[in-house]
């Protein structure tokens, strides 16, 4: 018994030792209350502690461009090293929130616009950068995803449009042009399968319905808030606007616009029948544009919304998402350190980097972009576009709700069938 | 009291053990259950039973429960006929049984994640190849949306199930059959009792507490099978394979209601806990002897 106790102790001892020991490296850490950029530069390379910062994000696929950049900043901040941890991003969607919650992890962190920047909004765990100089560093119309209470809490970085991409070639092969209206669509999806071609390849099984509901709603719907209505009980899923949505989709499957089996193909299977050619459209977005290139570089892509009303009627050319937004997370002891990151990741010649490295475009000004990929994207930025319509539903039960109605009806449920289940849930959801 | 000590030392490792991850996590599950906890926030109220019975109303965890039955009949029924047959085939000590168990064990050893991912690409109704082979043989007509068809996708999911673990099930009736004395199916050969009445009367009933051991695990495996329906379909589509570890996932995870993803696992544990105590009791599993 009496080992049995001196043992306890012992380890107990250790565990006190090595607590304390951790305490002294934490109390090394820089805490300034200035707000500008400069002055966190000055203060930090004054007092020149060693910091670690811990940065996390889901682009795995940008891991070795971010990895050169960092190398870079920790040149320029020779006290500062960055460990990043990258996770999947589904996994990250439902669990970054528990990893940053105690301040351990993810001094910087990335995060989606719509209910995951919510949930942490509501638990505190942003740091305000609305008064960072860095934010001038951003085109101020593409931020506001990053926004709540007239606070910025997060600087989206990565500028997609949720729009689906045509082979180019392949339309010009079959003297198809872009089409400009649902009738036009109609015509051109006809051509492409009379050519024994599949006219749209549709990954209906995982990430298809939450691309393509986007541009397929956005003008039957143009109230940008026709979501937020929709969770506020002021609109419903059974409303015009959505079964009509849902119709058009089931029209399309049903006429076999859409790829065999789409209500079971994952992207992985979309994406090789797009770049092997034997797809005129691929129902995603711009987002792939740069892999695909890379799988068959003889590829010649473009951006082609849906239009879903007749031409007159058009109120949006297409949608954007800003996302892989930055923040610096609350409970962090190394705040400023994180500031002078994002500070760094902001620089036009350094978001240049990133962009052209990754075949992402970005919401920093200035940026000079340099692949054909990247340029076809950019040229979107004068057009009309909307904010992703799915990142403004909170809530992930409605927002999951709203994709599987795009499901049921190419199951062969009916459009106001699968509207009135789908409404069913949110009801729920709302609490009405 | 001193000798009851130096025995509570002996037991208090496992005990520690077992009131850090078991305990704990069920008794706070029980009490976030009463809470409306997103998970995130330093505070939470108390709801009372708000949240069993918004849970009891909900119709996505209604489906989840009726998916998760479907699923979970379908695996037991399979995975305890096909790895009994396959035992009955390979109990006897030989060098070529030796070597179809540890065939059939195989598939046991894969993550489920790997396992979920290759059933995926095999069940493709564009790339896969279970449709292609169907067309090669002349079955075109059998070809189907494995995973995209909401009647089928989750009987496709349950068939992996089984075929993932009937493999460890197997070897769990081959050390039930091999404890059966030889000699009392030897006598009822000679008795002239058939191979199915020496099956019925002999096997079967000396089998049952393997038997029971087997369903049970079965049945909660089934309710535990998280990674292969997450990987495979992720609930869908239209929530025709979300099952109660999924719809606990969803809303714990992605809509941040702890309590209300806290309330699903309590009826999640008293829905096992029945089952299996059901079970048990259809299967009597009291030991027969002769």
């Amino acid at each position: 018994m009496k080992k049995f106790i001196g043992l306890t102790l012992i380890i107990s001892m250790l565990f006190v030792l090595a607590a304390c020991g951790n305490n002294s490296g934490n109390s090394k850490s820089i805490s300034t209350t200035s707000n500008s950029s400069t002055n966190d530069k000055a203060n930090v390379k004054d007092k020149k502690d060693n910091v670690t910062l811990s940065f996390i994000h889901w682009r795995g696929e940008d891991v070795e461009v971010l990895n050169r950049i960092i190398e870079k900043f920790e040149k320029e901040y020779s006290h500062i090293k960055v460990d990043t941890q990258v996770f999947p991003s589904d996994q990250y969607q439902s669990t970054a929130q528990a990893k940053i919650a105690d301040g351990s992890v993810g001094d910087v962190f990335t995060v989606f616009p719509g209910a995951q920047f919510e949930a942490i909004a509501n638990a505190g765990l942003f740091t305000d950068l609305s008064s960072e100089k860095f934010v001038e560093n951003f085109e101020q119309g593409l931020i506001a995803a990053g926004q709540k209470d007239g606070k910025q809490y997060a600087l989206p970085y990565q500028l997609v449009y949720n729009i689906p991409i045509y082979n180019v070639s392949l339309f010009e092969k079959y003297q198809v042009d872009v089409p400009k209206d649902w009738d036009s669509l109609l015509a051109a999806l006809e051509v492409f399968k009379q050519a024994g071609l599949t006219p749209i390849a549709f990954p209906g099984a995982d990430i298809g319905p939450g691309q393509l509901m986007n541009s397929m709603v956005m003008n039957n719907a143009p109230d940008e808030d026709i979501f937020v209505k929709l969770e506020a009980g002021e609109a419903k899923l059974t409303d015009e606007w959505w079964v009509k949505t849902l119709a058009q989709f089931k029209e399309l499957n049903d006429k076999g616009y859409l790829q065999k089996d789409a209500v079971g193909a994952k992207q992985d299977s979309s994406i090789a029948l797009f770049v092997q050619e034997q797809a005129a459209i691929l129902g995603t977005g711009s987002f792939h544009l740069a892999s695909n290139k890379a799988a068959n570089e003889n590829l010649k892509q473009g951006l082609l919304a849906p239009i879903t009303v007749a031409e007159a009627d058009t109120v949006f050319e297409g949608i954007h998402t800003t996302t892989f937004m930055l923040a610096v997370n609350n409970k962090s002891k190394h705040q400023e350190e994180a500031k002078l990151f994002i500070d760094y990741l902001s620089r036009p010649d350094v978001a240049s980097e990133y962009a052209n490295g990754t075949g992402q475009n970005v919401t920093v000004k200035d940026v000079v972009y340099t692949s054909d990929e990247l340029n076809i994207v950019s040229e979107w930025t004068s057009k009309k576009t909307r904010f992703q319509p799915r990142f403004t539903i909170k809530n992930g039960e409605v927002q999951k709700a709203v994709t599987n109605s795009i499901q049921a009806v190419l199951s062969g449920v009916s459009a106001e069938d699968a509207a009135a289940d789908a409404q069913a849930i949110v009801e729920q959801q709302i609490g009405n | 009291m001193k000798k009851h000590l130096r025995l509570l030392e002996f037991i208090l490792p496992g005990l520690i053990l077992y009131a850090v991850l078991f305990m704990y996590p069920t008794i706070s599950a029980l009490y976030y259950s009463f809470t409306n906890w997103d998970g995130l926030s330093p505070s939470y109220q108390y709801v009372g039973i708000q949240n069993y019975e918004k849970v009891s109303k909900d119709i996505i965890f209604n489906k989840s429960l009726t998916n998760n039955i479907k699923f979970m009949l379908f695996v037991v029924i399979v995975q305890t006929v096909v790895s009994l047959i396959l035992a009955l085939q390979i109990y006897k000590k030989s060098k070529l049984n030796v070597f179809y168990r540890a065939l059939y064990f195989l598939p046991t050893i894969l993550s489920s994640v790997s396992v979920g991912f290759i059933w995926t690409f095999i069940y493709d109704s564009n790339l896969g190849a279970l449709n292609k082979v169907l067309s090669m043989i002349g079955l075109e007509g059998l070809t189907q949306s494995w995973l995209g068809n909401p009647s089928l996708a989750i009987f496709s999911i349950a068939a992996v199930q089984a075929w993932a673990h009937i493999g460890q099930m197997a070897v769990l009736f081959i050390a039930g059959l091999q404890s059966i004395p030889p000699e009392l199916k030897e006598a009822a050969i000679i008795d002239g009792a058939s191979t199915f009445r020496v099956f019925y009367h002999i096997t079967w009933p000396l089998l049952a507490p393997a038997a029971a051991i087997v369903v049970s695990y079965t049945t909660i495996q089934s309710f535990k099978a998280f990674d292969l329906v997450f990987t495979m379909t992720g609930g869908g589509p239209n929530y025709s394979t979300e099952i109660l570890s999924t719809y606990v996932y969803s809303s714990a995870f992605l809509n941040y209601s702890f309590g209300k993803a806290a309330t699903a696992s309590v009826y999640f544990l008293i829905l096992i806990a029945v089952i299996t105590f059901i079970q048990f009791k259809l299967l009597k599993t009291d030991r027969v002897s002769y």
